[in-house]
């Protein structure tokens, strides 16, 4: 019993790093159908911000993580402008899928060059670092922080999307683009700020998650396998598609490894298929959220 | 300049013409194969410094003739690269040596090539045992899993615990330091609860740190190459409180000495075996970080990799000397056969029957010594050769 | 296939013979480089019949170049030597893959059809880490070694042997490739690509054409895992790499997608960029690829070949107006 605990507080910190950095992929996908294999760039450019940030210029924690949401949001909106506009709504996937891929080359290219080709510590403040009991478990006060902000991403864009005239603009653009643009919404301007909100909520993950995923020089080729997964099996546009899919895959990945050290991969990317069959257009189908 | 220039070019004709490898053309050149970008360019890196170290302490000729180290970047595992990187290297830049090689499987790949070309290939890491049984041109001066786990285990077993939990990198040198852990603990009446392989590309170990806890053993050893990942292993040991509960024994290459700030206090303690540490007390360890902190600025990065690459760098030209700058694969490797000289890590042999070395292997315990966190070495283990050898 | 662009891929095939035969005279100390830039455009190649004439996207290629490459690998160290029995072990067993793993995938689309064939890849690589009796796992498969070729040439060192036989079978799969897309297979499958329903109104089956492709894809793609095999003597890893599926993608689309001499134009370009600038830091060569791309499909959409199109086409109105 205490195992399968041990296993799912772990399972759903992995989960909700995976859920903060991907959820900007899903709606970008969803609503201005752009498969965006540069979105985990976002989160390097973040994640390496931070680190420079409190090794370099001498910023706390929460002062870095704030500088790099901005600094990201900041880098992502020109590339909106002048990149992803030319997409949006293009019914072939190749030239988006080569267009981001090209820009996630350029974005570890520029990162490393910058930076240098090392691995990037971002130092945890006393507060957040050490074990910390939680029942039987013992975690790490960090994970606990990550469960946290996890949630309050989850509410923040809840309360975003429900109460707020932009989230309202927003689904009515996600369920029907075409009447949305009828009705006189600025579609350009709400592309633009989703992209925002989503480039900068990779960069919240990408620096919450520096312990898990580690800010290696490939960071943005490495790890956009697993996000592009959570989208598929959440369902591109869908929050709480992407919440049951990063939770799911977070604590099938941990457990995987737990019950099949040897076999880790093997079984998460056989579960992987396997869900895919079973809900070819995820969890959640973006209508249905 | 120029007159060098046309020598070079003049020996280049004549080796062309009498269809040689290398001659006596000025310049000899080795080609070191390493990490020079990417999660473990600090080890590439530690190579570069390391030859650059010797050379300035010994000078850049052996007898006349240049010798010219040329770099490759093999930025991860990559058997088939680190072939393709050879073969030009021998074939295009006519070098007389190979040198480098940090993970097992790149230095694997070159056997058949240094077979055909008869050239030595020098390893400045790569510690699986098997590695030097594959061409009789591999010379190595690192050490080995087996060479370093072998004393280790001992003193587990001698310390009191009786059930281990083994957790290693699931690949070659992990593999090694699991057998050589198991059949050393075993004997001398230990029991294994539990062995676990890790993936080699994991980075989060929440999942294993579960299962090294729900073995109950009193203690762990552990084998991770040193870099990136082996720092986070073992953070996320002291995270999930299992510090408290269990003791933690690794090989040195999950604290080599560029990481050290970096681990800090959850590393306090850990009992180690290595071949090398930076705080060894000895005059050619202090006359060599001396010149290295000259040349650097500071000793921070010097680690066994550095030291490894600088020994290496020390086979090289000896047996250039030995041939008097000819190429001869054949007669240069047996020159080196039982050479024995005083390292920066202690005093060294090369074993003439494997072509590893013969070297002491301490016992270490991470402290913190003015503010800076080092590995002081405790017990000493004499002369050890590498046990896994043709095994 | 008509128009101006047909001239290109007439010459094409003879264009790539004589071109890598003066190659070989040219630069005799690349021959190691070169032989590995034939075997990678057969990939290429494969890729572009799936992607190219039946509009799959796949990012899982490298799985089908692997299970080649092991193949004939491990046939070369357990069962027989001759390369050219090696050539077709690797093949069948690239393209068997390509079939069951086709059947499970193709009636995917979009984004789930991109994902499964990064998880079959992902399973194929995780298979063969663990199967390190067989295939050396992460210490990659050394020792694999073929007879000489019809008894008489041996693989040596420089790559002399390796190179014209790498060119060789390059030349010929272009040749039944440009058989293939020229049949009425082939012209079916581009068919399913432009407008599946109207296959559908004619009669024809859609998933069984693609399925077809795929299986044919993956016997290109097995070949090439072979010829790497043989030719280098070792198979590691990353010949099932996630990276290396991607790079086929961006080789591909770098020449052009579609057309048969774009795979070639695509591979020769990029591994060349690739040789020379990455020996100096291999981020400068990132940033160039990475800006390359980003430019081609804002500004190219076709990849070189299309920039090379014109070109040629007014060489041969001036060759014309001559005559």
């Amino acid at each position: 019993m205490e195992t399968v605990f041990g296993i799912v507080v772990d399972g759903i910190a992995y989960g909700m790093i995976l859920f903060i950095i991907s959820v900007g992929l899903s709606v970008t996908l969803g609503l201005m159908r752009v498969v965006n294999l540069a979105h985990s760039a976002f989160a390097m450019i973040g994640g390496y911000t931070a680190s420079y940030a409190i090794q370099s210029l001498g910023f706390g924690y929460a002062g870095a993580l704030i500088l790099a949401i901005v600094v990201t949001v900041l880098i992502s909106l020109p590339l909106e402008r002048l990149l992803y506009r030319r997409l949006y709504g293009v019914e072939n996937e190749l030239p988006q899928v080569l267009l981001t891929i090209g820009l996630a080359f350029m974005v570890v290219a520029t990162m490393n060059i910058i930076f240098g080709p090392t691995l990037k510590q971002i130092p945890l403040p006393e507060l957040l670092s050490g074990p910390v009991s939680l029942g039987p478990k013992i975690i790490s006060a960090h994970r606990i922080f990550v469960i946290g902000m996890g949630v309050a991403t989850i509410l923040g864009l809840w309360a975003l999307l429900e109460k707020t005239d932009f989230g309202i603009r927003l689904r009515a653009a996600v369920d029907d683009p075409k009447m949305a643009a009828a009705l006189g919404i600025k579609t350009e301007t709400l592309y633009a700020a989703t992209f925002a909100l989503g480039s900068g909520l990779a960069a919240l993950g990408g620096v919450l998650g520096a312990e898990l995923l580690p800010l290696e020089p490939y960071y943005a080729i490495r790890y956009i396998v697993i996000l592009l997964a959570v989208v598929a099996v959440g369902g591109a546009g869908s929050i709480l598609g992407s919440v049951a899919a990063s939770l799911a895959l977070g604590i099938l990945d941990t457990g995987a490894k737990y019950l099949f050290p040897n076999f880790g991969d093997f079984f998460f990317y056989g579960a992987l298929v396997l869900i895919l069959f079973r809900w070819p257009n995820g969890f959640f189908d973006k209508r249905a959220a | 300049m120029t007159r060098n220039l046309r020598k070079a070019l003049l020996g280049a004709v004549f080796t062309v013409a009498l269809g040689m490898g290398t001659a006596d053309a000025g310049t000899i050149k080795v080609g070191v194969i390493g990490p020079m970008s990417g999660p473990f360019a600090l080890s590439g890196l530690t190579f570069k410094e390391g030859v650059e170290v010797y050379q300035a302490q010994h000078g850049k000729t052996v007898g006349g003739d240049t010798i010219e180290f040329i770099y490759k970047d093999l930025d991860a595992a990559n058997p088939a690269q680190s072939k393709a990187l050879a073969q030009e290297l021998i074939v295009k830049d006519k070098v007389a040596f190979l040198a480098g090689f940090y993970f097992t499987p790149d230095a694997l790949a070159v056997a058949p090539l240094i077979d055909e070309a008869k050239i030595p290939a020098v390893i400045f890491n790569a510690a699986t045992s098997a590695i030097t049984e594959k061409s009789p041109f591999f010379v190595r001066t690192s050490f080995t899993l087996w060479q370093n786990t072998v004393p280790l285990a001992n003193y587990v077993a001698s310390g009191g615990s009786k059930t281990v939990v083994t957790a290693v990198s699931d690949y070659g040198p992990g593999i090694d330091a699991e057998t050589a852990f198991k059949a050393t603990f075993e004997k001398a009446g230990g029991k294994i609860a539990e062995s676990i392989r890790m993936p080699v590309a994991a980075t989060d170990f929440a999942a294993f740190m579960q299962r090294i806890k729900d073995s109950n053993a009193d203690a762990l050893f552990a084998f991770l190459p040193a870099g990136p990942t082996a720092v986070t292993f073992v953070k996320q040991f002291s995270d999930n409180g299992l510090r408290q509960k269990m003791k933690f024994f690794s090989t040195g290459d999950l604290v080599m000495e560029p990481d050290l700030p970096a681990l800090g206090e959850p590393a306090l303690g850990l009992v180690t075996s290595f071949h090398y540490s930076a705080a060894h007390k000895s005059a050619a360890n202090q006359a060599f970080l001396a010149k290295h902190k000259e040349m650097f600025g500071n000793n921070d990065k010097v680690t066994f990799t550095t030291v490894d690459a600088y020994d290496g760098a020390h086979v090289i030209y000896k047996m250039v000397e030995a041939t008097k700058g000819k190429s001869d694969g054949v007669k240069q490797i047996a020159a080196i056969k039982g050479m024995k000289w005083e390292s920066p890590r202690g005093p060294v042999m090369i074993d003439p029957d494997s072509r590893h070395l013969v070297q002491n292997v301490y016992l270490r315990t991470l402290e913190k010594v003015d503010g800076k966190y080092q590995n002081t070495e405790v017990t000493i283990v004499a002369d050890q050769p590498d046990f896994g050898y043709k095994r | 296939m008509t128009g101006k662009g047909a001239l290109i891929d007439q010459m094409g095939v003879a264009l790539v013979a004589v071109l890598g035969v003066a190659a070989f005279f040219v630069f005799p100390e690349d021959l190691g480089f070169m032989t590995r830039i034939a075997a990678t455009a057969l990939y290429v190649l494969s890729l572009d019949l799936i992607l190219g004439y039946g509009g799959i996207p796949s990012m899982g290629q490298a799985a089908l170049f692997g299970a080649g490459a092991y193949a004939a690998g491990i046939a070369s160290i357990r069962l027989v030597q001759d390369p050219i029995v090696l050539l077709g072990i690797g093949g069948v067993v690239g393209g068997l893959v390509a079939l069951v793993t086709g059947t499970l995938i193709l009636r995917a689309r979009g984004l789930t059809l991109l994902m499964l064939t990064i998880a079959v890849g992902e399973i194929v690589r995780e298979v063969v880490n663990k199967a390190r009796d067989y295939t050396g796992g992460s210490d990659g498969l050394g020792g694999v070694s073929a007879a000489p070729v019809f008894g008489t040439f041996r693989f040596d060192m420089y790559g002399r042997t390796g190179y014209l036989f790498a060119l060789t079978v390059l030349v010929i799969g272009i040749l039944v490739a440009r058989r293939i897309v020229r049949s009425p297979f082939g012209l079916a499958c581009r068919g399913v690509k432009e407008d599946p329903l109207r296959v559908v109104a004619l009669g024809g089956r859609p998933r069984r054409y693609l399925i077809v492709m795929y299986g044919i894809s993956g016997v290109f793609a097995g070949v090439a895992g072979a010829v790497t095999a043989v030719t280098s003597g070792i198979v590691g890893l990353d010949s099932v790499s996630f990276s290396w599926s991607a790079e086929a993608l961006v080789m591909l689309v770098l020449g052009g997608a579609g057309r048969l001499c774009g795979a070639i134009i695509g591979t020769v370009g990029f591994m060349t960029i690739h040789h020379i600038l990455s020996a100096a830091d291999p981020f400068r060569w990132m940033l160039v690829i990475g800006a390359m791309l980003v430019a081609i499909v804002l500004f190219v959409p076709g990849g070189i070949v299309a920039v090379l199109d014109p070109a040629i086409a007014r060489f041969r109105k001036r060759a014309e107006a001559k005559r």
